[in-house]
């Protein structure tokens, strides 16, 4: 009788420790001074430009022999071009844009949600719209930001190659 | 095994680009979206000043044509001839504006244009459809 008691004693301390440790400050509690991604929205990106993007990454994509999707939308995360290559997957239409869409209305590259839950970060995926996969990266413009483009059908890495060679064609 | 034919990149370019030629002649902005016989995504463009509604409209009236290989304007005109029961058909935006994509008798896709009139947002996605003879 003894012994068991001090085995329920035993684990009632175990389980208050664990608590305890739980209610150590969660690195989220930190309030920096200054807000991240704090990039103005600029004035949505022209079909001219949007289309040189896609031009780029298709480019890109085409030389390493990889069929890839390829959005644009404008700073509001609309459609404003899009590029379907010989072969792409289907299932990546609506990846390619989300991704887009994603890196516009959040002002960063969806690798920064992929790398958030990789990190453990899983709460990023209750906020609304997000892609948690690279491959989305903002077009900014005199450091606004125009409009974002998206590329999916390979692996997130490839993706992630073709998307920066389409936005690095058109910022500025 | 029978073989089809099937829209390539290329062919989205050279339709995109004579759609856009015949919107461009009349002033107009509007956007193009041409898509595949299985109602997917090939290739859109929204020129300067057509709205983001523009752009969605687009790609429902093209997948309209293509999914059910006919204009979308026959969807329109059942209506109007009192069918109403037809605006409760899955998948179908039943406004002018959405042709398929014919090549040797075979639907390979739609073009769906968006942005003015539905007559002429028609008469765009028909110059487009044209270049490929």
């Amino acid at each position: 009788m003894k012994a068991q008691l001090r085995v329920a004693v035993a684990c009632v301390s175990a389980c208050l420790a664990l608590a305890a440790g739980a209610q150590q400050p969660s690195p989220l509690d930190a309030v920096p001074e200054k807000m991240p991604n704090d990039i103005p929205y600029g004035t949505p990106i022209s079909l001219e430009r949007a289309q040189a993007a896609i031009a780029a990454a298709v480019g890109e994509s085409k030389k390493r022999d990889w069929k890839l999707n390829v959005a644009v939308v404008d700073s509001g995360g609309r459609l404003v071009a899009f590029a379907r290559m010989d072969g792409a997957q289907l299932g990546s239409i609506a990846i390619s844009e989300h991704k887009a869409r994603a890196a516009a209305m959040y002002r960063r590259e969806t690798k920064a949600f992929e790398t958030g839950v990789q990190a453990g970060n899983h709460y990023l995926l209750t906020l609304d719209d997000v892609i948690a996969s690279r491959g989305g990266i903002p077009i900014l413009d005199g450091g606004r930001l125009i409009g974002a483009i998206g590329c999916s059908g390979a692996t997130g890495s490839q993706d992630e190659v073709v998307c920066r060679a389409g936005a690095d064609a058109v910022k500025r | 095994m029978k073989t089809r034919p099937m829209l390539t990149l290329d062919d989205c370019r050279r339709i995109s680009a004579a759609a856009e030629a015949e919107a461009k002649r009349n002033n107009w902005n509007v956007c193009i979206a041409i898509l595949d016989d299985g109602g997917h995504l090939l290739h859109l463009v929204r020129m300067d000043g057509a709205s983001p509604a523009n752009a969605r409209i687009a790609v429902e009236k093209g997948r309209t044509a293509a999914e059910s290989r006919r204009s979308s304007l026959v969807w329109e005109e059942r209506i109007k001839a009192g069918r109403n029961s037809m605006l409760g058909m899955p998948g179908i935006t039943p406004v002018q504006g959405g042709l398929p994509v014919i090549v040797e008798g075979i639907c390979v896709g739609g073009v769906g244009v968006s942005g003015v009139q539905s007559h002429e947002d028609e008469q765009i996605a028909a110059a487009g459809i044209k270049v490929l003879g």
